[in-house]
């Protein structure tokens, strides 16, 4: 009666189906924002987000007490402190988000300074992902973590939103899932679109010359947006994480893969394109069958190939990112 | 006379190989509009990419009220109080009128100065009144460069960068733009400003550079030079 059996949709309402769609989805959401985000400031796609998000799920992990296995160094290590999750999540991600500033000094600033090809620094923050992954492994080992199941407490481990006799249990890993996501994305549509700080985001996104015509620091913007990217990465592992487990230092490989997925769908540096997009695949994959759920990723990608077929620029997508 | 506020000394600025400054000096005193005209390809904008940080100098001094500006990043030297309203007029396209003059006022911090500056260029500007929230990429060009100019004025600046202010624009709207610039230093900003059209450079201005490439030949207050045939015959056509 655990996991497997909430997870497995064959005989569950569309209710279901439609709460875990949304609920996985929303993690691309937030997942694929951190993608949009950095690419709508550089026009680069930061290969190393995926190993970010590997990241902060460990972070998390280690903060909330979790000790490691037998292999790399840290064997048997774990922090003295027993974080309450919530708390773990938070730190976690704002670890998550500085070690993504650090890939932004070392992966990208120095190609930037020099003018170099964006083509180098897709090329280099893919070097940052191997490296943070080799880093994890020699640390920890490449066993799978699970986070302890008593992380939210008194919470149940599943709700109850059918009746007694014909129950549709929802875990409560989905709600809290969902809930985050859904308020990161409203702070962030907010934030972006209606503050002072978010207008200068948006201006060095379309044109980052005359943002510093207009004296912006666009370096200051460009490192905020990386500690974000990063932020919202790391919650995302760690949510992802949390309902499922930690496994092993490939884990955000593929994850990063969807992410890049959902960004196109959605259309490139489109903020709303890459929530839709999240939600979409999310919602897709949580409708097909149990016997198939092997195929979940590629029933993904096919939706992507057809979508694509038709809007080349994305759900909602401007073809192209004004750049100068 | 006082210190200038703005002065060049022995400016080189090379993209690559190509040497597009060499060896400029230039002043440009308090309250006054000082022009810089020449040829297509001179380094009239390669001057005010060089004033504003844009580009780096290879060689020479800037000085902005006698405090050194050749090493800063460009959001700094809007900060000191320079303004670039640049080449192309580059408004942010994808936002409102509106969003780009608060933009403008993105140095400043005095919330009700700026709503009030804000309405000061509405006034100035009844099209972008009429506009004001509209995207600023659906704009015609002219409005476009009404924009540009409001939006660098509202950093409150006191040097005033304008590079060809008239280009591409009606003869009406062209005059309407250079009456705002006689305005604007009535109210005491000092204007550089790079012109094509140096016969009406030439009449709003007290002082004049000639650039030709990359050099400059001449400078002499306004007014001699329209008197003079010669200049009169290369640059006024
Ligand atoms: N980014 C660049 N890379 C290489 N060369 C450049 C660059 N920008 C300008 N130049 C060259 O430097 C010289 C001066 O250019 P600049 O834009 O300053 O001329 P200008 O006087 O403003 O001309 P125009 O009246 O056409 O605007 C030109 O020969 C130009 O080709
Ligand atoms: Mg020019």
């Amino acid at each position: 009666m655990q996991a497997s059996f909430l997870f497995n949709h064959g005989h569950h309402s569309i209710f279901t189906a439609i709460l875990n769609g949304l609920s996985i989805g929303s993690v691309y959401a937030i997942f694929a924002l951190g993608y949009t985000l950095v690419f709508s400031i550089l026009g680069i796609i930061n290969f190393a987000h995926g190993a970010i998000f590997t990241l902060g799920a460990y972070f998390s992990y280690t903060l909330t007490g979790g000790a490691f296995g037998f292999n790399g160094l840290l064997a048997n290590a774990s922090l003295p402190i027993h974080l309450p999750f919530l708390f773990a999540l938070v730190l976690g991600s704002i670890l998550a988000g500085i070690a993504s500033v650090i890939v932004e000094r070392l992966a990208f600033r120095p190609l930037r300074k020099r003018g170099a090809d964006p083509l180098l620094t897709l090329v280099s923050s893919l070097g940052a992902a191997v490296v943070i992954v080799n880093v994890i492994q020699y640390l920890v080992g490449s066993e799978i973590y699970t986070f302890p199941s008593d992380i939210y407490g008194r919470l149940p481990a599943s709700i109850n939103f059918g009746t007694v006799e014909r129950p549709i249990a929802i875990r409560t890993v989905q709600i809290v899932i969902f809930s985050v996501s859904a308020l990161i994305v409203s702070i962030l549509t907010y934030f972006i679109n209606f503050t002072r700080f978010g207008k200068a985001l948006q201006a060095v996104s379309e044109d980052a010359i005359t943002a510093s015509l207009l004296g912006i620091n666009t370096e200051k913007f460009i490192t905020f947006t990386f500690f974000l990217s990063g932020f919202l990465a790391g919650l995302a592992g760690t949510l992802v994480g949390s309902s499922v487990s930690i496994a092993g230092p490939y884990f955000g490989i593929a994850f990063g893969l969807k992410g890049l997925g959902v960004i196109v769908l959605g259309g490139l540096g489109n903020i709303p394109g890459a929530v839709l997009g999240g939600l979409v695949i999310g919602l897709a994959e949580a409708f097909v069958p149990a016997d198939y759920s092997g195929y979940k990723e590629a029933i993904a990608f096919a939706l992507l190939f057809m979508m694509l077929l038709v809007r080349p620029q994305g759900l909602l997508g401007r073809s192209v990112i004004q750049k100068v | 006379m006082s210190q200038p506020l703005l002065e060049i000394k022995n400016l080189s600025v090379n993209y690559g190989a190509i040497e597009a400054l060499q060896d400029i000096n230039l002043v440009v005193h308090e309250g006054e509009i000082v022009t810089l005209i020449g040829a297509n390809g001179a380094g009239k904008s390669t001057t005010l990419k060089a004033i504003s940080r844009l580009v780096n100098s290879a060689w020479g001094q800037i000085l902005y009220d006698g405090r050194e500006v050749t090493r800063l990043p460009p959001h700094q030297v809007v900060q000191l109080g320079i303004a670039h309203s640049p080449e192309g007029r580059r408004v942010l396209s994808q936002q409102t009128v509106l969003a780009n003059l608060e933009l403008g006022a993105y140095t400043r911090s005095d919330r009700l100065g700026i709503k009030a500056d804000i309405e000061h260029q509405f006034l100035t500007f009844p099209r972008l009144a009429e506009r004001r929230n509209q995207l600023a990429g659906t704009l015609s060009g002219g409005e476009q460069q009404m924009l540009a100019i409001a939006r660098a004025v509202l950093s409150r600046p006191r040097l005033l960068l304008l590079d060809e202010p008239s280009l591409g624009l009606a003869p009406q709207i062209v005059q309407e733009i250079f009456s705002v610039i006689r305005h604007l230093r009535q109210s005491g900003t000092t204007i550089l400003l790079v012109e094509q059209n140096a016969n009406l450079a030439l009449r709003t201005a007290d002082r004049v550079y000639i650039l030709e490439a990359g050099r400059l030949t001449l400078t002499s207050a306004a007014v001699e030079l329209l008197r003079d045939e010669r200049v009169r015959k290369a640059y006024l056509g």
